[in-house]
């Protein structure tokens, strides 16, 4: 009942008309960056996080988590149109969707991740209520030594995981942590690897490094990749709406895409396109039409959608309450809350209970808003896809360098954004993972910072990670994590070494 | 600092009222709008200071002025960029103890001349740190609290090596003769959380801010680094009443670059002087903890001048010079 009654607070909060103004402006942008491809939630972030300097604190946050759920959103349109991702979780919605496109459904595709994404935005949402006052009251507890194992966990989690090569992941984490090395070492105060330059004392800020990577690294590689805004297909409104059959077949496919992104979203290290690769792998076991996977199906483009929307919301659980960013846009969300004087963690649900239930019940308003731009309004959308590139991506890189700039009114900061950038390119060329990156970049020092405080605070004593009860049920669930890892990667590895062992005999047989 | 100077300045700072108030009147001195080059970011006290100052000077003296952020390496991004500009009064800085009197003795190098390459205008005033323990220590005195970590070490949090908390931790382990260990966070409220998940036996933080919890009998607070009691806060004794002669303070004031025309410089600092002379103005200054002191622009010259010999002391006791 309390948590109804601050839900109903929440909504009086975000109803005020220029909270609502401010939930607009953010879906609008997010799904307008969703679109667009290779730009993704991160990019848009960053981009407006100066402009967020100027409002309080509720609708700066409300404005961001708007553009963050807004893009994945908008991420679907160009994957199931072009078969180019929006946001890299939409690449999992690009499987099923564009194959509904090329046999001329692309209505119904776009339709079903509409409905799909608000139904897993309100999974999430419910989740989110539910679950964040009592993991606050347990974080209120929290010690340095605690937090040094959630972000353990958070770390090892995202590289078992992740999608694509382990070895480069490893690498990009590795990087993302030298990078975060750079400034002055928090607990002696010595610089470190800043090179004389003054203006890297501080470290190289989250935006900057998020900028490079995911912005100018992407529209480099974008104008590359695609000359010309590529004709999209016409989309038919006759056929807009899925029939009966389809429609029924929608309804399981979203709770459990909304179950498998809350759960997964909620995790620090993952994020959303994870989880809607995790929920697609699911699915496909599960449904009915399982044998039908592959060759376009309705359930095939929901359950990514409900799990990717489910996980955005989730991914404020950990940031919130326990002030540890689950991944890169969170960061940016805590760096934003920073600058406002308001530390996320166990008592901002207390202290700022009108900002946080304020947000949750921002995802309800959001994620109707959305059903709008994305259901009557979706033409709107398809047109963007055919602005020029040549007139869409100088903007952007205009627009990223006047937010870097304002960041610390420095002009410093822009040239290392684009130096940034082209290493992001180059990165990207050779196929290594932004996304690592930038999550060592951020936990890494994070982990040292707690890693170093605890050591002090027991006086030396590492015995404290294992005596605190927290701290050491997540230790052993990391282990379990590193455990299962390895036994995985072992039984991958034996299965394709008999695999090449068989093709080799076979290859062997057939010369002779 | 200690007692006598500002007293002294306080004293002095009538007389030089009434004397420059004869050259100039307050009033707007630039058509141009005028820059308050912050050296922190958005939202922290320096920043609400000059946010304030900035909205009086243009809504009681039509002096438009606007409040520019740049943060970063301990204030001498911010100072420094201040000095390369014409000091033709449309630049402003919103002086503090990071780049003028703790970074001349902590770095080797500076890209600027604290004293010379400015020219120190208006002293605007200062808040205190003091030291926080936890309730269930049962300690209430300083002298409780030595004869405490005398027999057991305490940890106690700061706001990051080099800050004000830190170095004022630094002295009180010097002036009272015993040895705690220093756990450095980034600002004031990640420690604030450790010390009430009890992590934390204590911490330096500036007092005001932290009345709520005071209140709430969630921390006590031993002692506060100011020369008198702070009014807001009547039942915190100060250290020097307690025995111990610890005042660190933190200060705010305004400045330009070097060689700003002597008419406008005294301009400038009348108005400054009239706007927080406002009473609303200075209720919102007390909110933040800070107290008022008027000064004349060569007092708040000579203090700055005066003020990084005693930090220099204290920087070289800490241990933290680069």
């Amino acid at each position: 009942m309390d948590i109804l009654a601050s839900f109903g607070n929440g909504l009086l909060v975000v109803l005020q008309p220029e909270n609502l103004m401010y939930c607009f402006i953010g879906v609008f942008l997010g799904t307008f960056i969703g679109v667009l491809p290779g730009i993704g939630s991160m990019a848009a972030i960053a981009m407006i996080l100066p402009i967020t300097f100027y409002l309080d604190p509720t609708p700066a946050l409300v404005m961001i988590a708007g553009v963050f759920y807004g893009a994945e959103y908008g991420g679907s349109t160009a994957s199931i149109l072009l078969n180019v991702p929006g946001t890299p979780a939409a690449s999992i919605t690009a499987i099923e969707g564009h194959q509904l496109a090329k046999k001329g459904r692309a209505g119904v595709a776009l339709f079903s991740t509409a409905t799909a994404s608000f139904g897993g935005g309100i999974i999430g949402m419910i989740v989110i209520a539910l679950l964040s006052p009592s993991l606050a009251n347990l974080a209120l507890s929290f010690a340095p030594a605690d937090y040094f194992a959630v972000i353990l966990l958070g770390l090892i989690a995202a590289s078992a995981v992740s999608n694509g090569g382990a070895l480069k992941g490893i690498a990009m984490v590795v990087t993302g942590l030298m990078l975060g090395t750079i400034g002055i070492d928090l607990t002696t105060g010595v610089t470190r690897f800043t090179m004389g330059i003054p203006e890297l004392r501080d470290g190289v800020h989250i935006v900057i490094v998020a900028m490079g990577l995911f912005g100018v690294g992407e529209v480099i590689a974008s104008i590359r990749g695609a000359r010309s805004g590529q004709a999209a297909q016409t989309v038919d409104y006759t056929d807009f709406y899925p029939s009966k059959k389809e429609w029924k077949s929608l309804f399981a496919p979203i709770l459990r895409g909304g179950a498998i992104g809350s759960f997964v979203g909620a995790l620090p290290g993952t994020g959303q396109t994870i989880a809607a690769a995790l929920a697609y792998a699911a699915e496909k076991r599960v449904s009915p039409q399982r044998k039908d996977f592959g060759t376009g199906v309705v359930p095939g483009v929901a359950v990514p959608e409900a799990a990717n929307n489910s996980a955005t919301q989730t991914a404020f659980i950990p940031t919130l309450t326990l002030g540890v960013p689950g991944s890169p846009p969170m960061a940016i969300v805590i760096g934003a809350l920073m600058i406002y004087g308001i530390t996320p963690g166990p008592r901002l649900l207390t202290e700022q209970p009108d900002m946080f239930w304020g947000l949750v019940a921002s995802f309800l308003v959001g994620n109707i808003m959305l059903l709008i731009l994305n259901v009557p309004l979706i033409g709107i959308w398809v047109r963007l896809l055919r602005i020029p590139y040549k007139y869409m991506y100088p903007t952007i890189i205009v627009l990223i360098c006047m937010g870097v700039y304002s960041l610390n009114n420095n002009v410093f900061d822009v040239w290392l954004t684009l130096i940034i950038g082209v290493v992001g390119y180059v990165m990207r060329l050779f196929r290594f993972e932004p996304a690592p990156l930038l999550l060592g970049f951020v936990l890494g020092p994070m982990m040292e910072e707690q890693l170093r405080r605890t050591m002090l605070l027991s006086r030396g004593d590492p015995m404290v990670f294992l005596e605190r009860p927290i701290s050491a049920t997540l230790l052993a669930m990391t282990a379990l994590i590193i455990v299962f890892a390895l036994y995985s990667s072992a039984k991958t590895r034996r299965r394709t070494l008999a695999s090449t062992l068989a093709s080799n005999r076979k290859e062997q047989s057939n010369e002779q | 600092m200690n007692s006598k100077t500002t007293f002294a300045a306080a004293a002095l700072a009538v007389v030089a009222i009434s004397s420059n108030a004869a050259l100039a009147e307050p009033g707007a001195w630039s058509d141009e709008p005028v820059r308050i080059v912050v050296t922190f970011p958005p939202g922290g006290t320096s920043d609400l200071v000059a946010r304030l100052l900035a909205q009086h000077l243009d809504t009681d003296y039509g002096q438009k002025a606007v409040v520019d952020n740049r943060p970063g390496a301990a204030g001498t991004v911010a100072a420094d960029y201040v000095a390369q500009q014409a000091p033709d009064g449309t630049t402003l800085i919103l002086s503090n103890n990071a780049p003028f009197t703790i970074s001349p003795t902590r770095f080797a190098s500076l890209p600027y001349d604290p004293i010379d390459g400015f020219t120190h205008i208006a002293y605007i005033g200062a808040s205190a740190p003091g030291l926080f323990v936890q309730p269930s220590s049962g300690i209430t005195t300083l002298e409780e609290y030595v004869a405490f970590v005398n027999e057991t070490p305490m940890t106690y949090g700061s706001s990051g090596v080099g800050s004000i908390s830190h170095i004022l931790g630094e002295a009180v382990d010097a002036a009272l003769s015993v040895e705690s260990i220093h756990v450095p966070y980034q600002g004031s409220s990640p420690a604030i959380q450790d010390f009430r998940a009890r992590a934390l036996d204590s911490f330096y933080d500036m007092v005001v801010q932290n009345s709520a919890m005071i209140e709430d009998g969630e921390a006590v607070a031993l002692a506060i680094a100011s020369p008198e009691r702070n009014p807001q806060l009547p039942g915190v004794p100060t250290f020097r009443e307690q025995g111990y002669d610890v005042v660190i303070e933190n200060w705010v004031g305004l400045s330009a670059p070097a060689g700003i025309d002597p008419d406008m410089r005294a301009q400038i600092h009348e108005t400054v002087l009239a706007v927080f002379a406002d009473p609303e103005v200075q209720t919102k200054l007390t909110d933040l903890g800070i107290t008022h002191v008027a000064m004349s622009s060569e007092e708040y010259e000579a203090l700055v001048g005066e003020l990084i010999g005693v930090w220099a002391t204290l920087i070289e006791a800490a241990g933290i010079k680069e």
